[in-house]
Parts: C-alpha cells; structure tokens; sequence
C-alpha cells in the first residue's frame, strides 16, 4: 500500500479549532465582529480623507509651540509619577515582600493593596484625579504614581524573593534586622535588576502619560484627543510623530542605562567614575524641573478644606450601586469588554504570525515597529472611521497595536527555535507548510502562547477603557457615569474592571500553566 | 555602574522627590488673581482664541489679573469651581445646575446672553434616508460631552418626549465630546447623526466650516434656557458685582466690546437667576441624567 504522506495530527487538531471556534462565537458576536464593513466603499472614503490629511503635518508656529510645551509637559508627567511610585512602591515592596523574613509569610494586606493599585487601570485613576484637582497634569502624576507604585513594589518584592537568600539569612542568624539584612544580603544582588525594571518602566511611563491626556490630564495626549476628535489630520500627523520619536529616544536613552548596568565597574579605587557622578546629578534635576515644571499644588491634596472635598468625593463612592437594573447594564458592559479584548487578541496573534514567518523579518519589521508605537486609543480613532463606533472598531484598535507587539515577539521566538527538526523533515520530502508546522511549530508553541497571554492580560485593562473614545464596553459606561457625577454607578464599573482584570489574569495564569 | 552607587542614587532619588515636593508647597496661589474657566463645548484653542479679549476687557474692569484655565472635560469645570479652583466660568444650563448641586446652593449665576434665554438645538445628518427623529432608530447617534445641555441633555429629553429611547433605539450612541466634533462626526460618517447647539451650528455655517449640502438639519428642538456665567458663591460681592456690571455694559458700538461680544456670539448681555434653570432641572431629572 502506498503510504501517502498525511497529516497524523490532522483530525484532532481539526477538531479543537472548531471546538475553540464554538466557543468564541458567542464573543465575535458580542464584539460585532463585521470584516464587511472595512471594504465599505464609503468607510474606505472617509479614511481616505482623513489619512489625506496627514499630509502635511501641521508645522504652524502656534502649534508648534503647543507641541513643544506638551512634549515637555509629557516627559514631566512621566518622570515624576514614577519619582512618585518609587517613593510608594519601596516601602510597600519592603512590606509585601517575603525576603529575609525569618518565616516566609506573605503579607496578606499590602500584597491586597498592591493588587487594587495595579488592577485598576492608570486612566481611570486619572479620570478621577482629573476630578480631584481639577485640571492639569497633577491628575497625570498622581495616578502614574499609584499604578506604577503598585507595580514596582510587586516586582521588587519578587525580585528580592527571587535571588539567593543565604547571606540574609546569614546575616539576620548573627543578629542584622530585616533592612539590614536586605541592604547587604539582598541588595547587592539584585540591584541590578532593580533598576534596570525602573528604566524600562520609566519608558512605559511616556507611553502611558500620553494616553492619560486622552481624559484631560494635560501633555501630547490631550493635544492628540483634540486633534483625532476634530478629525484634524495635520495636527495628529505632527503629534503622532513627535511622540514616536520621544518614545524612540526614550527607548535609545534606557537601552543605554541598562547597557551602563551591565558593564562591570572598572578596577578603581572609587566605584564612582564621571558617569555615575553626572547621572547622579541629573537625576535629582530631572526629578526637581519637573516637578516645578508641573506646578503641582500639593497643598490641594493636604489642605483640611481640600481634605473634607476629596473625603466627600470618595464618600460618593459608597456604597456602590447593585441594584439589579444597573448589574445587568454592566454586566453587558463587562462581556463586551471581555469580547473586545479576546477578538482583538487572536486576530493580533494570527496577523503577528503571519508577519513574523517571511524571512528576512527587515521590511516587516518596520511595519511591526509603525503598528507598534501607535497607542490604542489613537488607533481606535482610526479603526471608528474606518468601522463605524462600537466594539468592533475597538477590536480592531487593539488588534493593530498588538500585532506589532506579537509579531516582534514571535520572530524572536521562531528564530530561537532549533531548525533541525524542519530541515529533517524539508529533507525526507515532507510537503511545503509541514516542515513548519511539525517541525518548528511544536517548539515554539510554549513560547508563543506564553506571549499572546501575557498580552491579553495588558489587553483586557486596555479593553477596559477604550470606551472613552466610542468603542463600547466598560468604558464608555465609566466616561458617562463620572461625567453625570453618578459615583454609585461609577464604583460599580470600576469594581467589575477590577474583578475582570484579577480574573483574566488568574485565567492567563492557567491557561499558560496547562499550555506551557 | 556599581552597586553602591546604584544604592546611593536610589536615596538621593528617594531625597529629591521629598525635597521636589516640599518646594512645590511653596507654590500658592497667588492673590488678586481671577480664575476663569469655560466648559469645553468647543476645541480648547478656539475657546482660548474667543476668550483673549474678553479677559483683557475684565483686567481693565476689575484691576485683577485675569487667568484662564483650559479645561477639557464639562464635569472638571464643575469640580473646579466647586473646590475653588476657579472663580468665574461660563456653563452651560446643565453644568450650571450640576455646580449648584455640588456647591450646595452657593454657585451664583450673574449674566446670560439675550440668545440663551431661548435657545435650541439642531439634529444633523448626512444620510438621506433620515428625514425625522422617528428615522433615527437602528441608526449611530453622536451627542456633544455627556453633560452637555444642548449637545446631551435636552435633545434625549425631547428624544424621549418623542418616544425614542437612546440606549435602546439607537444602534449605537458616541459621545463626541464638543459640538463642532459632532460636526466632524457626522460629516465624516463616523455617526449616522447627531445633535450640537444652534449657536455652534450657525457659527460652522457662515464660517463655512461645513458643507451644507451634504451635512443638514433635519430637525430643532423647542427653545429651553442654557449658557451662563457663573461666580462661587464666597467671591467677594463688591467683585461680583463689578464683574455682573462689567458684562452687563458691554456695548456693540464700542468697537472693542463689539468685537468680544461677536466672538462670545452675544447681541446683548442680560441679567439671570438661578430660578431660570428649575425647568432644566426638571428634564434631568426626567432623562435620567440627574438621580
């Protein structure tokens, strides 16, 4: 009998596409999934027109003088909320922490705290602290320094729990304290690492300053809002590229700090060479303008008078509205949200597949980098023209973005994957397309999967507040509650983002666990 | 770098932001300075470019200096003004009584333009197919910001009145934020239709910042009162009075005055009280956007 060459694994994996297609029907319906409308003549027109506008970008003196002051005012934003969530996140990492404790308890009540601060999105604290302080870029700050503060603090208490405990150890048996213990035992070993995450996150801080000024805490986001709602294309072309290029030499500056970090010090008698005293130096500057920059009147925060209005405003929260009416509305809301994240999801990991297969990755890498550096929310503005509002326009937005995420991911993680199998398989003839799927596929598989999850989870709390812009879900709900002073209604949704994004990482959690 | 650096630049990091934060406490306030501000209903810049004239006719009428605060959400104008961080701002007729609500009473509005003691909205489209409101079922619909009166509350007032339910009639419903974004909105099909203020659609009009033929009116809502200027209720009443007297006197055959009265789009300033807005209240309350 002739053996004719076939897929063995066919059937069963036939079989659990369809069964995966079953159960994320009900989810392409929910994101009103409709691939019609992005060949709708009339649709194609109006993007036309207004990508058409791009060109030129805007270079009028006025706004580029607005440009100027918001670029300044972005890269404040950033450095000192993250000033601000290191200050936080050293003590709390300090409490959550289990490192050079004598019995490795966790601290139940910070690491509950830690959760709340880095579950809740940095937008929505920035659309409450817009109502705080009112206007500006203290919202911004604020709520950078929350959000990050939670996230620092859990991934220095990590790391501390992560490197070799025995000189703590040694040090608390021969009577140290805990900080002792962890300034000589700990510290010396994970510095490294411990700053070269606060540059890295310090660079996610651009970003995110930016996409707060979408809510009116002030900097390049807040121009970008305006300029995408007025459909003004000249003006978000000369934003869109300024803001590339921040995010460009922010990438270029951390890239060389945590160069600096790997270096091993010189054989000196002082560690401190010019580079360490001038770094040292610039450090607190950059800290110190941008705060004065800002002008930051933290008498609003500490005041009897603003106390008592931030106590009443908090109090409005309370207790939060569960009557059955409104859990159905965000209940709807929730599901969208969910939609939205998983569609934008999967659609990113098959086109970042696709993208990430040719060889040379060269011309595709450009694309991914272009679909990369553009926020969310700025494609969502897009992907509406383009779609119409609602949460398919939302999918959409994310799915761009996320494409340029995976797609570098996945490259890296095919070319790291051993050829031999494929080339074995190539050799003994198999037909084109199966050398990859048998031969690298199956290595790589952990690896991608690993990414397309870790993503989801950044995606669902992105979900979570696309809504501003039109694209459905909870956050539309939140933007029109706050707005209206509803806070009942409001703490309700921000309640079930929370419960959302725990739950979707416990989901991810396991998922990767029975995956990986 | 090395390790006990890296250490010593995170205290110094740790000191810098403690001494960053003492020095910005020093940062108050300052006196004899009138905060204004102004609901986003349009682009920030236009609103700035509107306002620049009218502040220096206030600096010469109050002998303050005068600052104005760009804004880009309804509600913070609102909690601004209730926390004291403005002292005057034009609101709308929702805003305002949402002020009054947060200010327990206290926000005081001085002076209207002649035209917001009747005035309407416009409903817009660019489909042929939408010839009256009952046409706008299964369809997109972009309102202004979600606590505007023209743009937000008195259209889904009268909606209702017509029997349309926007959560559940429209297929889709966008908060566009600021009347002429609406515009935008609807001229670049982004919504099926939409509604923003008269005032706003006649300025785009005769400025011929939107194509006629293709965007129109299809309906108008009946007149209700809206915009104001606002004072918090603890200003000074010697300023507020200076500040009502200051509007109340503006005269178009001063050239100057003419010229802020024509970019506040006002033939006449005139007294208002809070009374005027009972009826807005009312209609929040019945749309739902009061609870």
């Amino acid at each position: 009998m002739a053996a004719r060459p076939h897929d063995p694994a066919a059937r069963s994996r036939l079989i659990g596409t369809l069964t995966a297609l079953v159960v994320l029907w009900p989810l392409f319906q929910a994101a009103e999934v409709r691939p019609g409308a992005l060949f709708d003549p009339a649709n194609l027109k109006v993007i036309g027109n207004f990508l058409g506008g791009f060109l030129p970008p805007e270079t009028g003196r006025e706004f580029l003088g607005y440009l100027g002051t918001a670029t300044l005012e972005t890269l404040a934003i950033a450095t000192a909320g993250m000033a601000l969530a290191f200050c936080l996140a050293v003590p709390l990492g300090y409490l959550a922490s289990g490192a050079a404790r004598e019995r490795p308890t966790l601290n139940p009540l910070t690491r509950g705290l830690l959760t709340i601060l880095r579950g809740i999105p940095e937008l929505v604290w920035a659309l409450v602290f817009v109502r705080v302080f009112g206007l500006g870029p203290a919202a911004g700050v604020l709520a950078l320094g929350l959000t990050y503060g939670g996230m620092l603090a859990k991934v220095y208490a990590e790391i501390l729990e992560s490197v070799d405990p025995a000189p703590a150890q040694a040090l608390r048996r021969s009577g140290a304290g805990r900080p002792l213990a962890i300034l000589y035992g700990l510290l010396p070993q994970a510095s490294k690492e411990l700053a070269s995450y606060t540059v890295y996150r310090w660079e996610c801080a651009i970003r995110a300053s930016v996409v707060m000024g979408f809510v009116g805490a002030g900097g390049l986001g807040q121009l970008m809002d305006q300029a995408m709602k007025m459909l003004n294309g000249g003006e978000a072309a000369s934003i869109l590229l300024t803001f590339m290029m921040l995010v460009l030499a922010a990438d270029a500056l951390s890239g060389l700090l945590r160069k600096g970090l790997d270096t091993p010090p010189a054989p000196r008698a002082t560690p401190f060479g010019w580079r360490s005293a001038l770094l040292a130096l610039a450090l607190p500057l950059a800290i110190l303008a941008s705060f004065r920059g800002l002008n930051i009147d933290f008498t609003a925060l500490f005041s009897t008078d603003a106390a008592r209005s931030i106590g009443e405003f908090l109090g409005g929260f309370f207790p939060p509205d569960l009557s059955a009416e409104w859990l159905r509305k965000v209940g709807k809301g929730l599901w969208e949200t969910l939609a939205i994240s998983i569609v934008g999801t999967l659609l990113a990991a098959v086109a970042g597949l696709l993208l990430a297969l040719p060889r040379p990755h060269a011309p595709f890498g450009v694309l991914l980098n272009a679909l990369r550096s553009v926020p969310e929310l700025v494609w969502a503005t897009i992907t509406a023209l383009a779609v119409g509002l609602g949460p398919f326009a939302g999918a959409l937005a994310l799915a761009l973005h996320t494409t340029g995420v995976l797609g570098r991911l996945y490259a890296e993680a095919l070319d790291n994957t051993p050829p031999t199998p494929a080339r074995a398989l190539k050799l003994a003839g198999a037909p084109a397309g199966l050398p990859f799927l048998y031969g690298t596929l199956p290595a790589a598989l952990p690896q991608l999967i690993a990414y397309t999850l870790y993503r989801w989870e950044m995606n669902i709390r992105m979900a979570a507040i696309l809504g501003f812009v039109g694209a459905g879900g909870l956050g539309q709900l939140l933007y029109f509650e706050l707005s209206l002073f509803h806070y009942a209604q409001a703490s309700t949704v921000i309640a079930a983002m929370l419960l959302l994004s725990i739950a979707v990482d416990q989901a991810s959690a396991w998922l990767r666990r029975r995956l990986g | 770098m090395s390790l006990s650096a890296l250490r010593r630049l995170a205290l110094k990091g740790a000191l810098a932001c403690a001494l960053a934060a003492s020095l910005s406490f020093t940062a108050h306030a300052q006196e004899n300075v009138l905060r204004v501000s102004a609901i986003p209903d349009e682009a920030p810049t236009e609103l700035q470019r509107k306002f620049a004239p009218l502040g220096k006719y206030l600096e010469a009428q109050t002998g303050m200096k005068v600052v104005f605060v760009p804004v880009t959400d309804y509600a913070a104008v609102v909690e601004a003004l209730a926390t004291k961080k403005i002292d005057l701002a034009w609101l709308g007729g929702f805003t305002f009584v949402q002020a009054k609500i947060r200010t327990n009473g206290t926000a005081i509005p001085i002076v209207q333009r002649e035209e917001d003691a009747k005035f309407t909205s416009k409903f817009i489209t660019a489909d042929p197919a939408i010839k009256s409101l009952n046409d706008l079922k299964g369809k997109t619909f972009a309102f202004g910001a979600p606590s505007s009166t023209s743009g937000s509350l008195m259209p889904r007032y009268f909606l209702l009145q017509a029997g349309i339910n926007p959560e559940k009639d429209f297929k889709n419903v966008a908060f566009s934020g600021a009347h002429d974004a609406t515009v935008a909105f609807v001229a670049a099909g982004k919504a099926d239709a939409g509604v923003l203020n008269a005032s706003v659609w006649e300025k785009l009009v005769e400025a011929k910042k939107v194509d006629t033929d293709k965007v129109r009116v299809f309906a108008t809502t009946p007149p209700y009162f809206d915009y104001n200027w606002t004072v918090r209720g603890d200003l000074d009443p010697a300023l507020v009075k200076k500040l009502t007297d200051a509007f109340l006197k503006l005269d178009p055959k001063n050239p100057e005055q003419a010229e802020i009265m024509q970019l506040q789009r006002a033939s006449k300033f005139i007294p208002t009280k809070k009374e005027n807005y009972e009826s807005i209240e009312k209609a929040a309350q019945a749309a739902g956007l009061l609870k």
